[in-house]
């Protein structure tokens, strides 16, 4: 479960661009939803204080109970590497790693032997059908597929949370339509639950939530399907 | 356009600050070395001339005859001859003084009968009895000391000094004082003067002289009284003008002087690789902008011009700096190179002060700017082929960089090939332009290869660090794979560094060797006494006194006495070993190669023959059988070559003749090294103690064993080498700055990598360690492509540089402890180096990182 208390950001170097303004939120778990909104409305900033990597000016981030704020870096990183998986806009792909190894990288910086990582990654890459690509590099991908990779990547601790944050927005809509429809399949396989920051309705429409936000704060908050999560 | 793209460079410059000072510095280090040594062996130069023409005083010419010096009859000759104006006979000792924490004391023999026209002395009057304190010197045991030495020891009019002589320990009674200029100021001041003719009594000297200084008369020009004398005077006396015997002693330490630069430009090498990769750091650090300029309608040779005015700005910085520190540092360059040239060529001169040459200055100034610009070039022309459309992509478009072709590795393969080739079949000649050209064709090769053998380096050692190092080991191998115009920067420069430390290692290594080889079979007496602990002395001698009362010694088998010193051959030098043949034959017979044992028998100790050292023989192409001609003070000797022995006295190689024979023709029964082997059963502790003894009160004489002796030889060799290492030390610690610069630019190059790492769950810690395993990435690197280079090195120093400047090769030795002790060492300095960068890496915003791009 991901609860926000009364969560403020607040950026600038005297900290008078609020990103987010006191916003209360709570997601279950096994939710898949969908942050939309203008751009600067604070959907990204949403997603990364969610992810650990940044920290709220004010209020309460809480994932499984747990206040992210009171962690201490490494045991925030941890925590993120072992239950978030985030898929990017970009992709973030290591360019000079094979897609074999850039799925394995999580698994090896939490210190599994290679063979072990390789073999768990190996799976995932058969699983999101890239088992023939797994020795090239992201240069010698096309965009989907290495969309595909950094899926994998997300997916290779079976974490509870998924943040996406506009996966497709580097995509054709073909390809856009292939991986948001793979999404769907391994959130409903690993029961993670999904935030996804997009600007795509079609992207939104894959979601069981549609969480509007405009200038830090929640405007409208839908569900669009009466399905429980995770009932398929 | 241009000052738009200055704008551009200058607030790179601000942001990179770092990078521009390590570009700087490297430059200024290399400058500095380079033109400390020049400055110190122009000071070099400058004080072995200006002793000479000190001492020489007004003379216009000078009748010398090496060390041996000459029968003082020749004084009568030339004095008879028309034109002479003025003849003055001179002998030259540097004595031993009994006073504690004191030198040698330089001791100039006049006649003081004669009317001091060639050499003045400043008296002090206020510190003598007479108005010419010269005339005091007709009186035995007398002596003026310049004021300096006086006032350091505090001596006083009436005072007693102090002085070994072959005779043993003697006193002199100071006459006067001169004061500290002129001659006055020579060899620091440590000078002193004496009669001439009691020297020759004091010092063992025979009826010799050391030389005659002469002024011509006026109605004759120089030129027309040196041909004269020529003509009249035997050929084994010399007739030059006191700047010419500079010359001559210039020329003794050729090969000392020539290894010095060498190694100097060493460092200034490895500065252009720092150069290099500052500069192709620069170009990756621009790479986006540098598209963006070229998107929005820069020419490409716009861009080359921004990067060659900044390498120019950076390089007249770098080389102001080396200039200013170089000058800086050459009054202890100076110090150890003229300690050099003492112990070894047992050349001894005035320090002099180096000063400031406007031509060297310039020179050095200009090698730093060109060394700039050109280091530059190859980053400046990548540069201008920046693809705007690829530049603009995403990094995970971003191509591996391509460096390594097979047109350039082919090329660098058959030059390497050519070198090998040259090195091993082509025989080399001292002094010849051949180690130039094989030298270029050797590093073109190396050069050309290294980028490709960086990269295979690091795809073969990218298993073994990820093993070792986890994920963070294989980016950091990956870091140097896939950004080769990073990292091969400085791996070459650490590779140059390295490389020639390993192959000076072995060079030194494998002289060693030679010389334990070469101890074994011509040094094997039990005991050596020397009158020096220089490699010889060239005015202080034992008298054949010596060895007779050493003979004398029950413990005592049998005694040689070796006089060793240079004299003129040809337009050179060479080395002459005046030794007792039945004894040498008796024990090092084995070493001599090329005649047989009856005839070696026959001739040498008849002194009907010689032998030469294998240097000798290669540097004049003289073989067994063939005759030597040497000019001596009492006419041409020739005498036909016996055999050839291995013998490194010398790098201007040795003559080795019967000592009767010497005595004979050179007049001089002076003893520089008494050999003494002792009976079957004596104990060499038990027989040192007596010879030391027997030598306490008399002799200034070094008693060595044997190992003492060889160890004594091998501290030389260290000596010789000292300023070498100290120069690869620096050029080694440019190179780790390279590491640092190369770091630092690695975690800029790299925030985003270092971004998406962190965002998927590495700890600030792993960064830490990717960074500090990319050290010690590069260190292994630079270690194993070192090692490679430094194998055409070492066969290139110890067979085509050897013969180059001593006239004999070395064997080939792998210098394994030396490499095996560096990688430790270069591992943990470049871990130093990585901490800063490593720690800046640990502080990547990450998603100010993942934004970026």
């Amino acid at each position: 479960m991901i609860e926000f208390k009364g969560v403020s950001k607040a950026y600038g170097p005297r900290g008078n661009v609020l990103a987010l303004k006191r916003l209360d939120l709570l997601i279950a778990t096994g939710e898949r939803v969908a942050i939309i909104g203008p751009s600067g409305s604070g959907k990204s900033t949403l997603l990364n204080l969610v992810s650990g990597m940044d920290v709220a000016s004010s209020g309460s981030v809480k994932l499984d109970g747990v206040e992210l704020s009171a962690l201490d870096d490494p045991v925030r990183t941890r925590l993120r590497r072992e239950k978030i998986g985030m898929v990017f806009q970009t992709f973030n792909l290591l360019p000079t790693l094979t897609a074999m190894e850039n799925v394995a990288l999580p698994l090896r910086l939490q210190g599994l032997a290679k063979g072990a990582s390789q073999h768990r990654a190996r799976a995932l890459l058969e699983r999101v059908g890239l088992q023939h690509r797994s020795s090239h590099r992201p240069d010698e991908l096309s965009s989907g597929e290495r969309q595909r990779v950094a899926l994998a990547r997300a997916l290779i601790f079976q974490p509870p949370v998924l943040l996406a944050d506009e996966p497709t927005g580097n995509l054709d809509s073909v390809t856009g339509e292939q991986i948001l429809r793979l999404l769907d399949d391994l959130q409903r396989e690993y029961r993670s639950t999904l935030l996804m920051v997009t600007h795509n309705a079609a992207a939104a429409g894959h979601c069981q939530r549609v969480i509007t936000l405009h200038d830090g704060q929640i405007v409208r908050d839908e569900r669009s399907m009466p399905s429980a999560p995770g009932s398929q | 356009m241009f000052s738009a793209l200055w704008d551009f460079a200058a607030r790179q410059w601000l942001t990179h600050r770092l990078r521009v000072a390590l570009t700087a510095v490297s430059i200024a280090l290399g400058v500095g070395v380079y033109f400390a040594v020049a400055t110190a062996n122009a000071a070099l130069l400058e004080s072995l001339s200006l002793t000479v023409e000190r001492l020489a005083g007004k003379a216009a010419l000078e009748v010398v005859a090496g060390e041996s010096g000459f029968p003082e009859g020749v004084l009568d000759q030339v004095r008879a001859i028309p034109g002479v104006q003025l003849a003055e006979p001179v002998i030259e000792v540097i004595a031993h003084t009994a006073l504690q924490d004191e030198g040698n004391l330089l001791i100039l023999g006049v006649d003081t009968t004669a009317e001091q026209r060639l050499h003045q002395f400043e008296f002090d009057l206020a510190q003598s009895q007479l108005a010419d304190p010269l005339t005091y010197l007709t009186q035995p045991n007398s002596i003026l000391l310049s004021g300096s030495f006086a006032a350091r020891h505090r001596l006083k009019l009436g005072d007693q000094l102090t002085l070994y002589t072959p005779r043993g320990r003697q006193a002199f009674t100071v006459q006067g004082l001169f004061k500290p200029t002129g001659v006055g100021a020579v060899f620091g001041g440590n000078i002193a003067v004496m009669d001439v003719y009691s020297m020759q009594l004091t010092f063992d000297r025979g009826h010799n002289l050391d030389r005659i200084d002469l002024l011509n008369s006026a109605d004759l020009s120089i030129a027309d009284l040196r041909s004269r004398l020529r003509a009249q005077l035997p050929r084994g006396l010399q007739i030059v003008s006191p700047r010419t015997r500079g010359e001559a002693l210039q020329n003794a330490v050729t090969a000392m002087r020539l290894g010095m630069s060498i190694t100097s430009f060493i460092a200034l090498l490895v500065g252009v690789y720092i150069i290099i990769n500052s500069f192709s750091i620069a170009v990756n650090q621009r790479w986006k902008d540098l598209g963006v300029l070229r998107a929005v309608g820069v020419p490409a040779s716009a861009l080359t011009a921004m990067f060659l005015v900044e390498a120019l700005l950076l390089g007249v910085l770098g080389s102001l700096a080396g200039v200013v520190g170089g000058y800086g540092a050459a009054a202890l360059t100076g110090k150890i190179m003229g300690s050099i040239a003492a112990s070894v060529y047992g050349v001894v001169a005035t320090e002099v002060a180096p000063t400031l040459h406007p031509g060297l200055a310039c020179g050095a100034f200009a090698l730093g700017i060109g060394a700039a610009l050109f280091g530059a070039w190859l980053p400046a022309r990548t540069a201008a082929k920046i693809d705007p459309i690829l530049a603009l992509h995403h990094i995970e478009l971003r191509q591996p960089e391509k460096l390594v072709g097979w047109l350039r590795i082919s090329a660098a393969v058959l030059l390497l090939c050519l070198s090998t080739l040259l090195i091993v079949s082509v025989p080399a000649a001292v002094g010849t332009t051949l180690p130039l050209g094989v030298a270029v064709i050797m590093f073109v090769g190396l050069i050309l290869l290294m980028p490709a053998l960086v990269h295979w380096t690091a795809r073969l050692l990218r298993p073994a660090l990820d093993w070792l190092g986890g994920s963070e080991g294989a980016l950091a191998m990956d870091a140097m794979i896939q950004s080769p115009r990073r990292s091969a920067g400085t791996v070459g420069a650490l590779m140059i560094g390295l490389m020639f430390v390993y192959s000076t290692a072995a060079y030194i290594q494998s002289y060693r060797h030679m010389i334990d080889r070469w101890s074994d079979q011509l040094l094997n007496a039990d005991l050596f006494v020397a009158a020096t602990t220089l490699l010889r002395s060239t005015s202080y001698h034992f008298s054949e006194a010596l060895g007779r009362r050493i003979a004398a010694l029950p413990e005592v088998q049998r005694v040689e006495n070796v006089r060793f010193l240079s004299v003129p051959f040809r337009d050179d030098t060479a080395a002459l070993i005046a030794i007792e043949m039945d004894g040498f034959l008796a024990r090092a017979s084995n070493s001599v190669t090329g005649g047989n044992a009856k005839t070696l028998r026959e001739l040498l100790p008849t002194g009907r023959g010689a032998l030469v050292s294998r240097n000798f023989a290669s540097r004049w192409g003289i073989r067994v059988g063939e005759r030597v001609s040497l000019d001596t003070p009492t006419g041409q000797l020739v005498l036909p070559v016996a055999g050839m022995v291995d013998d490194y006295r010398s790098d201007k190689g040795s003559i080795f003749l019967d000592r009767a024979l010497y005595k004979m023709v050179w007049k001089d029964d002076a003893v520089d090294f008494v050999d003494v082997s002792l009976r079957a059963g004596a104990s060499i502790a038990r027989a040192k103690r007596d010879i030391t003894r027997l030598t306490a009160d008399s002799e200034h004489a070094l008693v060595y064993t044997n190992a003492e002796f060889r160890g004594w030889i091998a501290g030389l060799v260290d000596q010789f080498f000292l300023l070498n290492y100290m120069q690869l030390v620096i050029a080694v610690l440019v190179a780790v700055l390279g590491i640092s610069n190369t770091l630092f630019m690695s975690v800029a190059e790299r925030r985003r990598e270092f971004g998406i790492l962190r965002s998927i769950g590495a700890l600030k810690s792993q960064l830490r360690k990717l960074v500090l395993l990319e050290a010690v990435a590069v260190s292994f690197v630079g270690v194993i492509v070192g090692t490679f280079c430094a194998l055409f090195n070492i066969q290139f120093m110890s067979h085509t540089v050897s013969t180059a400047l001593a006239g004999y090769d070395v064997p080939f030795v792998f210098p394994w402890q030396v490499i095996l002790v560096s990688l430790p060492v270069v591992v943990a300095v470049s871990l130093l180096a990585a901490w800063a960068p490593a720690r800046r890496a640990m502080q990547t915003p990450v998603l100010e990182a993942i934004g970026h791009e």
